[in-house]
């Protein structure tokens, strides 16, 4: 758990770094911003002062209130446009670090491979791919310049202040000091209560969506109204203690309103006695310095409500630093394929354990397939078939021991020289969303739309086709027609096909199949195996009646 | 305008129950907004005041605005959340209500949890309706009357113009934003939409992905479908960026009316007109947050729409009106029904038969698609068929209300869920009346118990989200453990064991021969392991069942 959490820490820190320096131009842009308001506020106070004075003044640039006017007019166009740019740099900045971190989770997830799926649902990395990287957004388009801007901006305003009137620079800055002070002396910042808040809202959330995915489950047992009650009354609880903690955490906001009005008020009251007493030098001054005070805790306000973006953040942190490292850039070796008509495999004392609690999964095993042979591997779950399977794709490699294409140790290929040499058919094939010409497609990009006709012909994906609405170009997957299990191990069997590689991987191709649609899935299976190296594995029923040698697995090792 | 308004009103309306707190809270943000707008006000006016003589002293009032404007922006704070809790709370009582009545609920049947996770989050989008919608446009009705009333004393052209600008600011520019967002929002859901499939893609299929070579294809497809997501929302940005940039000139611009008309003499009284630009300023800056609601307003609305519609659908088989009681046997019967899911698809089943007497073991083989879980809805009540007749111990289930029939069968699918809750909580679902000692005896006939007793919480031990922290054989033992707690006489099991692996399903199934005496059991499954102790096999064919060797 700790362990977790500094992860996220770790990455939080990371991001951070990035974020600050992409934030740059909305800092920059802000800071501009600022300068341009006080501007205004300059403008606005002589003008004033025209109205209320009139007559000579010192300063003849103050003198003109036309001048004046129009000033404020053109830095409030400035003003606008400025912050439809910093706007856009604001989108950039989070749209930058959402592609550099889903390319960068993508990149990983891909990388891991199918072992991935082994601890974790699909939809559950889809939703931190989607879902959470659209989540950290705010941090980096909203969060991070607000962060900078809270204390560069007040600065800024300090500066003009002072220039103008130090004894106001001196309230300003004490009364800006408060915020941090109050915050630290109530022992609970505006950082602990969108923390609390946010946590809280999220365990309801949480709570929610489980329940709604698992309705039909209630329903079932009629228990649709007192769930329905549960959750009323959990959301309740939640709120009570959630405003316990509300209560005190918005003082720190009554701490920022108190600042805020405290300076307003010494200013005005000092300003109003120097009038009493005709010892106000410049009433353009002193409006100028009042219009500054909102101008000066505006960034303030802006950060605090910035805030929550940190912590929408702070749960996509923990998924994205829980995924798997990223790939080691595989070292330079001199690329080996293999030149092949036909590809000889063989497993030489290979050795390879999963957990150790378990034992070795292989336990030294050796045998060899010469090319264009069949190998069926048969054994009880357990028996180490799916871990050759694994081997020889490439997804794990053994603690020892050697495999070999043609005399090559497959380690010494490179990834996609051992795709480019295998193809594979699983227990249940993915299929894409998209059509199924596509999904055959898949195999082989380049196939021009003869051959993929030809592969479905192979594998009778037309057969079933043709009773579709658009045949071939019918769609499929998550959202489209749903295939029934032997159809789309036929698609399996066209990809297989169409890709046309020396040696073919058979894993329990039809254990999900009923009897009848075994058997002719068998039939196609036998069609694609004329003129391949073919290892299959499979439960023994099913290897009745596919020719080639057996080979009985148990617990790792050829049976005897 | 209605038809982006309408859902979101119809959604307010709901919130009927919390008005008072809802409207406490409306008037505490407008009593804050009335303080700060005096305070700002006053200071101006205050100092104009004393540089021309006009007054002598620092009015008290002053003095004691400060601290009430931060008193009332505290109590706003925390009315206007505790508002928003309670309101939160009902949306969702109510939504959870209305799916498990609606036929949507049904989807959950049919395994579609992502579709009720969506639905989850448009709930979620509508949780901002209140402080970010709401509060400041009963702002924004607050200030349409009082600011031209505050300046018409001053000068009536200045009012008018002020209030034409403020109209602009407040009501027109966050009304365009939101109509234009309408459009946007469909264009980013899709876009959204198109990037899940193929991070979803990439990822289930990485078995695939992998064996064809196709990572840099599948990083590829997910970055261009990323990079429309951007196109889309970048638009939307701008646009809001646009209408934020026009609100902000409108505020300037009534300033500089404020301040000309100081300035340049168009009315007499200084003071007055100074306090005014204050005023003003303060003013516009309550609403500058419209445009950008405005914006989000579209968004709101849409998943309005949606969770109204599964919300609000008719339920799938409605109860009649006055169900007639539950007889005493438990024999299932099917009687030449004729089913289909819609109007267009194939019709599942056309003149189908089954007789299941009371206590029998059977087994419904067929590959998929050939009906088998559409036999379990038909007899869950979550479907009726459109000819044909379903009978419960003789009597015609369409009489029978749906949760009576539900009492006598309980369900287990790959679709049966566990919740993120004690092990003891998600049995006691099935019988909330359950002791101890009942709860533990389910869990030695599921062959759980051990593993129950091992865990350092024991029953009290937190199963995780979906099941997440048991292995998935442990978390079907679990549901069905929960199947037999329940005291209903049939066992409906449809497809128990997809997702294990060949030898956990044969444990599974061994422990099925062991448990469920004197009940009816309903295997429905593509392919039997071998093990299954079974009076009958029926196999399902072109919507018949055909008696198969067993």
């Amino acid at each position: 758990m700790t362990e977790s959490k500094t992860a996220s820490r770790t990455w939080m820190r990371a991001q951070s770094k990035v974020g600050r320096r992409a934030a740059m131009p909305v800092v920059a842009l802000g800071m501009v911003g600022c300068t341009l308001a006080i501007g205004q506020a300059w403008c606005a106070g002589f003008a004033l002062q025209a109205a209320l004075m009139p007559g000579p003044l010192t300063n003849r640039l103050a003198a003109d209130p036309l001048l004046l006017l129009g000033g404020f007019a053109a830095l409030a166009v400035l003003r606008a446009g400025l912050s439809m740019l910093a706007e856009h740099a604001a989108f950039e900045a989070g749209a930058t670090a959402r592609r550099r971190l889903r390319t960068d989770a993508m990149t990983r997830l891909l990388a891991a491979g199918p072992s991935l799926l082994r601890g974790r649902h699909s939809g559950d990395l889809t939703s931190v791919v989607v879902d959470r990287i659209e989540a950290v957004d705010g941090l980096f388009a909203r969060w991070m310049p607000a962060a900078t801007l809270a204390s560069a901006s007040p600065m800024l305003v300090l500066v003009a202040t002072a220039l103008a009137d130090p004894v106001a620079a001196l309230v300003l800055g004490g009364c800006g000091m408060l915020v941090p002070v109050a915050m630290a002396l109530s022992g609970i910042g505006a950082a602990v209560a969108s923390k609390r808040q946010f946590a809280a809202l999220a365990h309801l959330q949480a709570r929610f969506l489980d329940r709604v995915r698992g309705i039909a489950t209630i329903v079932m047992h009629g228990r649709a109204g007192d769930e329905a009650l549960a959750l009323g009354r959990a959301a309740d609880e939640l709120r009570r203690r959630t405003m316990r903690v509300l209560r005190v955490a918005f003082l720190s906001s009554v701490a920022l309103d108190l600042a805020m009005a405290l300076a307003m008020i010494v200013i005005a009251l000092r300003y109003g006695g120097q009038a009493l007493t005709g010892t106000l030098a410049s009433p353009g001054t002193a409006l100028f310095v009042l219009l500054l005070v909102p101008e000066f805790f505006a960034p303030l306000r802006a950060f605090a409500a910035a805030y929550q973006e940190r912590f929408h953040a702070g749960s996509a942190a923990d998924a994205l630093a829980a995924l798997p490292p990223p790939p080691v850039p595989v070292p330079e070796q001199p690329v080996r394929t293999v030149q092949a008509r036909g590809v000889t495999v063989s497993f030489e004392a290979v050795r390879l354990t999963w957990d150790a609690a378990r034992g070795p999964a292989l336990d030294g095993l050796s045998f060899r397939v010469p090319a264009g042979e069949t190998l069926v591997l048969v054994g009880p779950s357990g028996s180490g078939k799916s871990t050759v399977m694994e081997i020889l794709l490439g997804f794990v490699r053994p603690e020892a021991g050697r495999v070999t294409f043609n005399g090559a140790d497959i380690a010494s290929l490179i990834p996609q020289a051992l795709s480019r040499m295998t193809a594979w058919i699983g227990q249940r094939p993915i299929l894409f969303a998209g059509t199924i010409r596509e999904n055959i497609r898949f195999a082989r990009p380049e196939a021009s739309d003869a051959e993929v006709e030809e592969a479905a012909r192979l594998a009778r994906v037309d057969g079933f086709a043709a009773g579709l609405p658009l045949g071939l170009d019918t769609h499929v997957g998550e959202v489209g027609y749903g295939l029934s299990g032997g159809q789309a191990q036929r698609v399996a069997i066209a990809r297989a096909f169409l890709k046309n590689a020396p040696l073919l991987l058979l894993d329990e191709p039809t254990v999900h199949l009923d009897p009848t649609t075994e058997a002719e899935v068998l039939e196609s299976l036998r069609r694609l195996t004329i003129g391949r190296t073919v290892i299959m594995a499979s439960h023994s029923s099913a290897a009745h009646g596919f020719g080639g040698r057996r080979l009985d697995l148990r617990a790792g090792r050829v049976a005897a | 305008m209605t038809d982006l308004a309408s859902p979101l009103l119809r959604v307010l309306s709901l919130w009927r129950g919390r008005a008072v707190w809802l409207l406490a809270g409306a008037l505490i943000t407008m009593a804050a907004l009335a303080a700060g707008m005096a305070l700002m006000g006053l200071s101006g006016g205050l100092v104009a005041g004393l540089v021309t003589g006009t007054a002598l002293g620092v009015p008290a009032l002053l003095r004691t605005l400060g601290p009430v404007r931060v008193v009332l922006r505290y109590l706003e704070r925390l009315v206007a959340h505790d508002a928003t809790f309670r309101a939160l709370a009902d949306l969702r009582v109510w939504f959870f209500r209305g799916l498990a009545g609606s036929a949507a609920g049904g989807l959950g049947f049919r395994r579609a949890g992502d579709v009720l996770a969506r639905l989850v989050n448009d709930v979620e989008a509508l949780d901002g309706l209140y402080i970010r919608i709401l509060l400041p446009l009963s702002c924004a009705v607050l200030l349409v009357v009082a600011l031209p009333l505050l300046l018409l004393r001053l000068d009536p052209r200045v009012a008018a113009g002020v209030a034409v600008l403020f109209v602009i600011a407040a009501f027109v520019l966050p009304v365009l934003a939101a109509r234009a967002s309408a459009g946007a929002g469909h264009r980013l859901s899709m876009a959204t939409a198109a990037l899940r499939v193929a991070a979803l893609d990439a990822i289930s299929g990485l078995r695939e992905v992998r064996a064809f070579g196709a990572e840099g294809r599948m990083l590829a497809l997910v970055q261009a479908r990323e990079g429309a997501l951007l196109d889309a929302q970048r638009d939307v940005s701008a646009r809001g960026a646009r209408a934020g940039a026009a609100a902000f000139l409108c505020g300037q611009a009534a300033i500089l009316v404020v301040l000309a008309a100081a300035t340049l003499r168009w009315v007499p009284d200084t003071p007055a007109a100074i306090a005014a630009t204050f005023l003003v300023v303060a003013g516009f800056e309550a609403v500058a947050g419209l445009t950008l609601a405005g914006s989000q307003a579209g968004h709101a609305s849409a998943a309005a729409v949606r969770v109204l519609e599964a919300a609000e659908g008719a339920p799938p088989v409605p109860d009649p009106a006055h169900p007639a009681p539950l007889p005493a046997g438990s024999a299932l019967r099917f009687e030449a029904v004729q089913f289909r899911w819609q109007p267009d698809r194939a019709s599942v089943f056309d003149a189908f038969s089954l007789d299941i007497p009371a206590g029998t073991r059977i087994a419904v083989l067929g590959p998929s698609g050939s009906g088998k879980s559409t036999l379990a809805a038909l007899a869950l009540k979550v479907a009726a068929p459109q000819a044909g007749r379903v009978l419960l111990g003789g009597m015609d289930i369409a009489t029978l209300s749906g949760d009576a029939v539900r009492s006598r069968i309980a369900w287990l699918s790959q679709a049966t869920h566990l919740f993120d809750d004690t092990i003891r909580n998600n049995l006691l679902l099935a019988r909330p009346d359950a002791d101890e000692a009942a709860l533990w005896a389910a869990l030695e006939s599921a062959h759980i118990a051990a593993f129950v007793r091992s865990l350092p919480d024991g029953l009290d031990a937190w199963v995780g989200e979906a099941g997440a922290k048991v292995s998935g054989g442990q978390g079907r033992r679990l549901a069905l453990a929960r199947a037999l707690l329940s005291a209903a006489p049939i066992l409906i099991l449809d497809e128990p064991c997809v997702g294990l692996d060949a030898e956990t399903e044969r444990d599974f199934m061994a422990t099925l021969n062991e448990v469920a005496d004197g009940r009816t059991l309903v295997l429905i499954a593509h392919r039997l392991t071998g093990v299954e102790r079974l009076d009958r096999i029926w196999r399902l064919s072109a919507g018949h069942a055909v008696a198969a060797a067993g």
